[in-house]
């Protein structure tokens, strides 16, 4: 027993040593995994885009316009850098991105209104950003609907004969009360990084097993120690060893990105210790397996870097961070079932972000699981299909 | 030179291996059309909320009826207390949840106004924005009912969403998306097409079938991936394109030649990596770390405005903010002209940058491979020659041997034969 602990721990220290002395390893397996975690999120360091710039287009040229103007200023998320009085300078400026939306008040509103008709206020935003088209909306629909609602009070009050409070309440007599939980201030960044950060983990580790070579015996690009008697121990030895020094290694990186990165960029850290541990085990040996088959397909040790960066946008896609599953085609659905990530993002959130205890966490952590143990025998058997194959093209 | 310039592009683009097509062609349009695919249902829709109704009444009911009417929201649970929403909030089987208070139709027939809590999750930003908006939209309309029917809002705002009207996710994000990826796929190809010459330690044949010339080595190395790049993106980019607003022929050219422009600035950036880096997978490694969240950068998502001076600065440098600028812009129609060209010049400038120092770097490179490689093949003839020679030495001595053995026998042989007589 004793013996094999002693063979096990003597791969995994030799593939471990691996990852800080082979150049293309320490790339992938140390800087990468390090460098993403601050790079990407820095674009949202601000958390929110607020001072949108954006015109007013004042048609009406009333005090009910001026006022409406003045409140949409007034907004968090908005500036209004302009007040036009021609839709088409509103379009050259948005065209020009000197804006990114305007509102058009409507020649005539207040005599409209206050005549007791009703009238159209049009907010138009640009079409190419997703973002500003919400926060846009958002500020000038509340700023029009201000207004309409202070008009609609005074109507009821004349035309039912109520006092204001009353008549406040005709208008709406169900308010609703929205709290937003996990995310109350809507930063962009902890809406996308936390799942980007398990998509750099998992994408790291494949390549990095892939570059590696997996389980591979006699690898080419070791010259040296090729035929050493630790590069090319029994195959169970070699597999385990191996998975033992990346579940080690990412280990690590999971205890980083919960202490450290969430710290620097302030996400916050609901995540209890059994749930955590649980993904840590499930989500890095469902990874590893599925690096350790990949491993077995290519010939060159770069292949896997330039085909898997084309994969990660549609990776990060398919996990349900941004699209809601049922809108996605079914035999997509059932592609993504195949990626550790479509299942480990949602834990990884529900655990961290949301503060899932073990019971919740146990239904997202299931499939993860199954999908070690098919990764874990398919990686068995195409390690051992390779070590009888003689492939002398590549350098693994 | 014709012949030499086609002879190389067959000897580089033909007879080559698989990886070389996947990654150029294969790849960038096989995910890009999946990224277009995986928008196609185009709107949020049936995002699935919990609703706890506390109060049975007919307002209750009503309100229930007009929330499971709903396209973009799906009553997926009707919850027996808070707690059962909470946890299918934090599993994620939720977006949110609804709250129909208890005695809410007496109080609001009371003029009570009793408050309907709403609990979203804000981790999901864009799909939490949409569902409250709706059940805000919902629940006030059935309010207004009680009271007011006959009464409307004095004042009604339009959302207009300029060239995306119904807020088609194919034109948000599945545009941005598939030149996010041939940004990334124009830096790849022009990578591993630059770099596996010196990989496979192939230079010398590749200047032989570019008649000895670097500079048509270097066009045959770069145009036909330009050509075949730009054309892809193109046809790509006009069936994500198809969900939207047509595009006039001025509109066409205008956003064609901004993806020219971006294809050669992204072909020469990648050159320009190997040239500095000198291998395949130092310069794949640039690449990645540079183009892969290039997306994120580029302003489409998250406003470059926001974004900190330094990030806003490292975004300027990136051929896709441009041709994102060049999109954008044209979306707005003949207004975006001007300011598309711009972005295009912008871009023009960026093409010419990288391609001077890739052409500097990689001739330098190409010098110093092919003497390396003539060093090695002058070697490894030499190293031949030793070997031919101890094999020729070793067959001698095994002839003699055997001869030596041979003679052995014959001699005993005889020395038997005697003995026997």
């Amino acid at each position: 027993m004793i013996d094999l602990f002693k063979r096990l721990f003597k791969v995994a220290f030799a593939e471990w040593k691996l990852f800080y002395t082979d150049p293309a390893a320490v790339l992938l397996l140390v800087v990468a995994g390090v460098l993403y975690a601050f790079y990407y999120p820095t674009p949202y360091m601000k958390q929110t885009a607020t001072d949108v710039p954006v015109a007013v287009v004042d048609l009406d040229h009333t005090v009910m316009s001026r006022e409406l103007t003045q409140m949409s200023a007034a907004a968090q998320q908005i500036d209004v850098r302009y007040v036009f009085s021609d839709v088409r300078e509103a379009e050259e400026a948005m065209a020009n991105e000197k804006i990114y939306g305007f509102m058009v008040i409507p020649q005539d509103m207040e005599k409209t209104l206050r005549n007791g008709g009703k009238t159209n206020v049009n907010v138009f935003t640009h079409g190419a950003y997703v973002m500003l088209h919400g926060n846009i909306g958002t500020a000038f629909t509340t700023c029009a609907l201000t207004v309409g609602a202070t008009t609609k009070v005074k109507r009821i009050a004349l035309g039912k004969k109520v006092p204001a409070a009353k008549a406040i309440a005709m208008r709406d007599p169900i308010p609703i009360s929205v709290q937003t939980m996990y995310n109350n201030t809507g930063s962009y960044s902890n809406y996308v990084v936390p799942s980007v950060l398990v998509l750099i983990l998992q994408q790291t580790l494949v390549i990095g097993i892939c570059i590696l070579g997996g389980a591979r015996a006699h690898r080419k690009f070791r010259k040296l120690q090729r035929d050493s008697s630790v590069e090319n121990e029994l195959m169970p030895y070699r597999y385990f060893g191996r998975s033992l020094a990346y579940f080690l290694h990412y280990c690590s990186f999971i205890l980083f990105y919960h202490f450290v990165v969430y710290n620097v960029f302030e996400f916050p850290r609901r995540g209890e210790i059994l749930p955590m541990v649980a993904f840590a085990i499930v989500f890095l040996f469902s990874v590893i397996n599925f690096g350790m088959v990949l491993s077995q397909v290519f010939l060159r040790r770069e292949t896997s870097m330039q085909l898997f960066l084309y994969m990660s946008i549609p990776i990060l896609f398919l996990s349900n961070f941004s699209w809601p599953t049922e809108l996605i085609p079914a035999w997509m659905k059932g592609f993504s079932c195949l990626l550790p990530s479509t299942f480990a993002i949602p834990a990884w959130l529900a655990i961290e972000q949301r503060g899932a205890d073990i019971y919740d966490a146990a239904s997202l952590l299931l499939p993860l699981a199954m999908q070690a143990v098919f990764y874990l025998l398919l990686g068995l058997v195409l390690t051992n299909l390779r070590d009888g194959s003689k492939l002398k093209t590549g350098d693994m | 030179m014709f012949i030499d310039f086609f002879r190389a592009i067959r000897k580089i683009y033909i007879s080559h291996n698989i990886v070389l097509w996947l990654v150029l062609l294969i790849l960038p349009v096989v995910t890009s059309v999946f990224m277009v695919n995986f928008f196609s249902a185009e709107i949020i829709q049936h995002v699935p909320i919990g609703l706890l109704k506390q109060d049975r009444s007919q307002l209750a009911d009503k309100v229930e009826m007009a929330l499971r009417a709903d396209p973009v929201l799906e009553v997926a649970v009707e919850c027996n207390d808070r707690s059962e929403c909470e946890h299918a909030v934090i599993r994620g089987d939720l977006q949110a949840f609804v709250v129909l208070p208890f005695d809410m139709e007496r109080r609001a027939l009371r003029l009570e106004t009793p408050v309907i809590p709403v609990y979203s999750s804000g981790q999901n930003y864009l799909t939490n924005t949409f569902a409250v908006k709706e059940i805000r939209s919902v629940i006030s309309s059935i309010g207004a009912d009680l009271f007011t029917k006959q009464m409307d809002d004095p004042i009604h705002v339009e959302l207009k969403s300029v060239s995306n009207n119904s807020g088609n996710y194919q034109g948000f994000l599945g545009l941005g998306l598939v030149t996010a990826i041939f940004h990334l796929a124009g830096i790849l190809a022009a990578v591993y097409l630059f770099s596996f010459p010196f990989r496979d330690h192939r230079v010398r044949e590749f200047l032989k079938a570019a008649g000895g010339s670097r500079v048509v080595l270097g066009a045959a190395t770069v145009l036909p991936l330009v050509v075949i790049q730009w054309l892809s993106m193109v046809a790509v980019y006009a069936y994500a394109r198809r969900a939207l607003t047509p595009m006039t022929f001025d509109e066409f050219v205008v956003v064609s030649a901004g993806q020219l422009a971006m294809i050669l600035a992204c072909s020469g950036a990648g050159a320009a990596f190997v040239g500095i880096t000198g291998n395949m997978r130092m310069s794949s490694s640039v690449a990645g770390v540079i183009a892969g969240p290039a997306f994120a950068f580029a302003g489409q998502t998250f406003p470059v405005m926001a974004m900190p001076l330094v990030v806003r600065g490292f975004a300027f440098l990136l051929p896709l903010t441009h041709v994102l600028k060049v999109q954008s812009a044209m979306l707005l129609g003949s207004v975006g002209k001007a300011h598309a060209w711009e972005s295009i010049v912008v871009l023009l400038f960026m093409a010419l940058f990288w391609h001077l120092l890739a052409s500097k770097l990689l001739m330098l490179r190409w010098k110093v491979a092919e003497e390396k490689e003539a060093d090695w093949e002058a070697r490894e003839k030499l190293h031949l020659k030793d070997k031919l020679k101890n094999i020729a030495g070793t067959v001698y001595s095994d002839l003699s041997i055997r001869k030596a053995v041979a003679s052995e026998i014959a001699k005993r042989k005889l020395h038997k034969g005697g003995a026997n007589d």
